[in-house]
C-alpha cells in the first residue's frame, strides 16, 4: 500500500475500524441482561373474573342496593293504588279509557264485511 | 450471534415490550444496544473494562427509563449514544482532576508495535490518536466516522448544531491527519 504524506487516507482507516469494533465480553452481555431482568416491570396481567351470585349480578344490572330500594317503593305504590285507588286516578282513568264499550266496537277490518256479503 | 427473536420489531416498540414484562424484548434489547454502547465508549476510552463499565451503566438507565419512555420523541439509539457520550465525558473529566497518573497515556512508542500484524498496529495507533483529541472533537469523530451516523444524529446526540458537528469533525480529522502522518510507516503507508 503505497501512500504519499498527502495522500494519508484518513477514510480507509476509519472503514477499516468501523469493521473491527470491539465485541463486548459475554461477561458483559450477561451482567446487562441481569440488570434488565432485576429493572423489568412485573408482566401485567388481567385481573381473574370474580365469581358473582345472581343477586350479585342483579344488583349490578340495576345499580345497586339504593335502586332497590327505589325498585320496592314504586312496587308498593303501584299496589296500592291498585287495591284502593284514589278517586283522582279512577276518575282520570275512566276519563282517559273511557267507561262503555266503544272500543271494542271499532271496526277494525271492514273488507270483511264485504267479503262475507258477497259470498 | 445471538438469536434475535424480535428482528422485525423496532427499538422503541421492543422497549414497550420490555416495560410490558416481555423477556425476550430485553434480550433482544441487550443484543442491538449493548454492543453499540460498549463500542462507542470503548472508542472514548480506550479501556475495556472503563468501556464495559460504561455499557452497563448506560443500558441500567435504559431499563430504568423504558416504562416512561415518550415515544415518538427520540430514537433509542440516539438517546443511547447520548447518555454514552455524557458518561464517558463524567469519566474523562473526573480521571483528569482526580489522578492524572491513573490516565492511560497515549502509547506513542510500544515497542512491539512494529512487530504486530499491522492492521492490529494501525487501530491501535488509531485509538491512540483518538485518545489525544479534545474530548468533544473524539466524540464528534468516533459517531461520524466510526460509528457512521448522519451530522443531524450526531448533533441531537451532543446537544449542538450541525454546523458546530462539522467544524468538530473537519477539525478533529485535520489532527488525526497530523497525529498519524508521523507513523505512517508503522502503519504499512511508505513512500515510494
Amino acid at each position: 500500500m503505497d501512500k504519499k504524506p498527502a495522500e494519508f487516507d484518513l477514510d480507509a482507516l476509519f472503514a477499516e475500524a468501523r469493521g473491527q469494533a470491539a465485541d463486548p465480553s459475554p461477561e458483559l452481555m450477561a451482567r446487562v441482561m441481569a440488570d434488565a431482568i432485576a429493572m423489568q416491570p412485573a408482566p401485567m396481567r388481567a385481573a381473574p373474573p370474580r365469581r358473582t351470585s345472581r343477586l350479585r349480578q342483579f344488583l349490578n344490572a340495576v345499580g345497586g342496593w339504593p335502586a332497590v330500594a327505589g325498585l320496592a317503593t314504586a312496587g308498593v305504590a303501584g299496589l296500592w293504588i291498585g287495591v284502593n285507588p284514589p278517586d283522582a286516578v279512577a276518575t282520570t282513568a275512566e276519563t282517559l279509557l273511557g267507561t262503555s264499550t266503544d272500543l271494542y266496537l271499532v271496526d277494525l277490518m271492514p273488507g270483511y264485511d264485504l267479503t262475507f256479503a258477497e259470498g | 450471534m445471538p438469536f434475535d427473536a424480535y428482528a422485525d420489531v423496532s427499538d422503541e416498540a421492543l422497549l414497550v415490550l420490555y416495560a410490558n414484562g416481555d423477556g425476550d424484548a430485553a434480550r433482544s434489547l441487550n443484543v442491538r444496544m449493548t454492543p453499540r454502547a460498549f463500542g462507542q465508549a470503548m472508542r472514548m476510552l480506550g479501556d475495556r473494562a472503563e468501556a464495559e463499565d460504561i455499557a452497563q451503566e448506560a443500558m441500567l438507565r435504559l431499563w430504568k427509563i423504558a416504562p416512561d419512555w415518550r415515544q415518538g420523541e427520540a430514537k433509542v439509539t440516539t438517546w443511547l449514544y447520548r447518555v454514552v457520550a455524557n458518561l464517558c465525558t463524567d469519566r474523562l473529566r473526573r480521571s483528569r482532576s482526580v489522578d492524572l497518573d491513573s490516565v492511560p497515556e497515549p502509547e506513542d512508542d510500544r515497542p512491539d508495535v512494529a512487530g504486530e500484524m499491522q492492521q492490529a498496529a494501525r487501530m491501535t495507533a488509531l485509538q491512540d490518536a483518538l485518545a489525544q483529541l479534545p474530548e468533544r472533537q473524539r466524540q464528534a469523530v468516533v459517531l461520524r466516522h466510526i460509528e457512521g451516523l448522519g451530522n443531524p444524529e450526531i448533533a441531537e446526540i451532543l446537544e449542538i448544531s450541525t454546523e458546530a458537528v462539522e467544524s468538530l469533525t473537519a477539525r478533529g480529522k485535520r489532527a488525526l491527519t497530523a497525529i498519524l502522518a508521523g507513523r505512517r510507516e508503522e502503519l504499512g503507508y511508505t513512500d515510494d
